[in-house]
């Protein structure tokens, strides 16, 4: 046999060998920029273990035509570290959807996801400008200042409590939570009678014991987030702190949730019914408890219900023909009145985030005991 | 009143810090390398005493035992594996920083495996606040951290001064050469170095994990002091750290009562750099023939 005629045998195997195989589905990577080193990579590990559970399911139930994979980037929670990580998942693995966690670091990406037409979900950072940083930048958490207009006026007219010192990290969230005390107090017929801000990187908090002391306040405020505020809730009560402790949802982790220090403080979050009957809440939390042994947490809920908002308008447009790209991901969650996910039905205000009803808890040592439900 | 407590709380930080601080100034002193693993140490030293008092429920002594036995050992290790082949290809000293640094990365990753990431405190009630007079409240634990800093100092001022080794540490720090010609082993010196160095290092840790609570990167603030007071008190003057190790502490609370605590932190810095500036060769000038 001649080795023209090798070569043509050859590339004819070859061929058949090519197109008899399946054909197989490509992989389609979304992103997620979250803390997995340093001081708050508690919260990543949280994000990432309910965005597995998201993962098995949409890939179980076939959702998408397409493998997802969700490539992680860590933004140790500070904006330089989250900029690189969203370039790179932008320039060089070309992902439309990015999730992403706290106020700094979610700002400082949002102007690439507003020029790269590339859609940013956040379902951790609760920092009031978030609601404004552009169309491609959603929130599945309501922030802060909707977290706080519930609770300041439940803890001024229902628990009667009409002092308040702040101690808040002065980044953006920090700076957010201080303007809505500022502005809120006063209306309330409360007062803000002292704050101090701190930087993220502090651990001593024996010197502002004394302060807050000297303060007498009813109810200290605090806007901190990871370990941090942990440390601070612990240290003020050594150091003879009596007051009470307040705070938007970041009191939610467990970290805060199992400290004997922290019991009675008040906090709010969003309100998820985990006791709702549908069958997508019903696999979300029997998986999850399986899975890790507890109860999820709604920082763990967000970021399931934001991989699930994903494929949910993935799985539209495919069967539209479009390609998933974050343009086509912003139009087709325009045209969606309505998204079923963990705890029920919820929609998206104007400018993106979701809106949701807000719980009023109170830390009791096993997860948090539910005071007050109401529409922000 | 404010300020007299400000004044105490500064005490108990600014004998946390000391304790800390003339361990690296002991090992740096006498042997130059820039120890930047001591931070890892520190937090090694403070999960295994967590770890054993905390978690098996052991007496304080034996849970100390094990802390200042992990710590040796821990140092040790990282003199033997690391800087010593390092010196040995002559590597500069800019190499055994990264080294040293690379080891603070690696111990804190294990940490957070081992023990996770979050926060952990060694529960005691002595770390809860009193009330001695009206409006001044103190942690029995601050006395404790005194007299054991008081013990500690005197017994190493001891040991420094009327033990053959401490002697030939204080020369290897000012003479190595000299101390080649008398016929001592300078790497023997060194072990003893790291060793008493680490040891110097567990009473800060088991403070510090009952004041202010323990994660992994506890270390780097600590060791930023220890930095600050080796440069700003003298090298080889181990006096000279521990005062500055203090004043800082001191300086670090005291600054609340007029300023916010974002300046708390660079109080550290405009200690180093006021003594740059102004007395470069420390607090305590030592003659050195390096």
């Amino acid at each position: 046999m001649s080795n023209c005629f090798k070569g043509v045998v050859a590339s004819l195997v070859l061929g058949l060998v090519v197109t008899a195989a399946p054909a197989q589905a490509e992989d389609i990577s979304i992103g997620g920029i979250f803390p997995l080193s340093g001081p708050n990579a508690i919260y990543g590990e949280i994000f990432q273990s309910s965005l597995r559970l998201a993962e098995n399911h949409i890939r179980a139930d076939g959702m998408l035509d397409g493998n997802l994979r969700i490539l992680y980037e860590d933004s140790q929670a500070l904006p330089q570290q989250a900029v690189l990580a969203m370039n790179k998942l932008v320039s060089v693995n070309s992902v439309p959807f990015v999730m992403s966690a706290f106020t700094g670091p979610s700002k400082a990406i949002a102007p690439i996801a507003n020029r790269t037409k590339t859609v940013v979900v956040n379902g951790g950072g609760v920092g009031p400008d978030l609601a404004k940083l552009g169309e491609y930048f959603w929130n599945v958490i309501p922030l802060a200042n909707t977290e706080m207009r519930s609770l300041l006026p439940y803890m001024v007219r229902e628990r009667g409590y009409k002092k308040f010192a702040l101690i808040y990290v002065d980044d953006p969230l920090g700076e957010g939570v201080r303007e809505v005390l500022e502005e809120q107090l006063p209306k309330l017929g409360a007062s803000l009678v002292n704050d101090y801000s701190i930087p993220a990187t502090a651990q001593q908090f024996g010197g502002l014991a004394a302060k807050i002391r000297n303060d007498d306040p009813d109810v200290v405020f605090l806007a901190s987030y990871g370990d941090q505020q942990v440390q601070i809730i612990k240290q003020l009560r050594q150091n003879g702190v009596t007051a009470l402790f307040a705070s938007y949802s970041a009191f939610s982790t467990p970290s805060v949730q199992a400290l004997p220090e922290a019991e009675g403080a008040l906090y709010a979050t969003q309100a998820i019914d985990f006791e709702a009957k549908d069958a997508f809440t019903r696999r979300f939390i029997d998986d999850f408890k399986a899975a890790y042994g507890k109860m999820p947490t709604v920082y763990a809920t967000n970021y399931y219900n934001a991989a699930m908002i994903f494929a949910m308008l993935g799985k539209e447009l495919q069967v539209q023909g479009k390609p998933i790209t974050g343009e086509n991901l912003l139009e087709q969650r325009r045209k969606t009145k309505s998204f079923a996910l963990v705890g029920g039905s919820v929609s998206f205000d104007e400018q993106g985030t979701l809106i949701a009803p807000i719980q009023i808890m109170e830390v009791d040592g096993s997860g948090g005991n539910v005071l007050k439900i109401g529409n922000p | 009143m404010v300020l007299l407590q400000l004044l105490i709380n500064g005490i108990q930080t600014g004998t946390i810090y000391a304790l800390t601080a003339i361990g690296f100034a002991l090992i740096f002193g006498s042997t130059r390398i820039f120890h930047f693993a001591h931070g890892a140490i520190f937090v090694i030293a403070a999960y295994v005493f967590k770890f054993t008092f905390g978690d098996l429920s052991l007496h304080w002594g034996i849970a100390t035992i094990a802390a200042v036995s992990t710590a040796v050992a821990v140092g040790l290790l990282v003199n033997f594996l690391i800087y010593v082949p390092i010196q040995r290809h002559e590597g500069s000293y800019f190499t055994i920083f990264v080294a040293s640094f690379g080891v603070v990365i690696v111990v804190q990753n294990a940490i957070a495996i081992i023990f996770g990431r979050g926060f952990v405190a060694i529960e005691t009630p002595l770390s809860n606040a009193v009330e001695v007079v009206s409006g001044l409240l103190m942690a029995p634990l601050f006395g404790i951290a005194l007299v054991c800093s008081v013990i500690i100092l005197i017994s190493l001022h001891l040991t420094l001064t009327r033990t053959h080794v401490g002697i030939a540490l204080r020369a290897l720090s000012q003479n190595p050469e000299l101390v080649r010609t008398f016929g001592l082993s300078t790497r023997r010196l060194s072990t003893y170095a790291f060793a008493l160095g680490s040891a110097l290092v567990v009473p800060g840790a088991i403070f510090t994990g009952a004041v202010s609570g323990l994660n992994p990167t506890v270390g780097l603030h600590i060791m930023l002091i220890s930095l600050v007071a080796t440069i700003a008190g003298g090298i080889g003057s181990i006096w000279g750290a521990a005062w500055i190790a203090f004043a800082i502490g001191v300086a670090e609370n005291l600054v609340l009562w007029q300023m916010d605590s974002q300046w708390s932190e660079a109080v550290a810095f405009a200690f180093l750099l006021a003594f740059l500036i102004f007395r470069p060769a420390g607090l305590f000038r030592l003659a050195s023939a390096r």
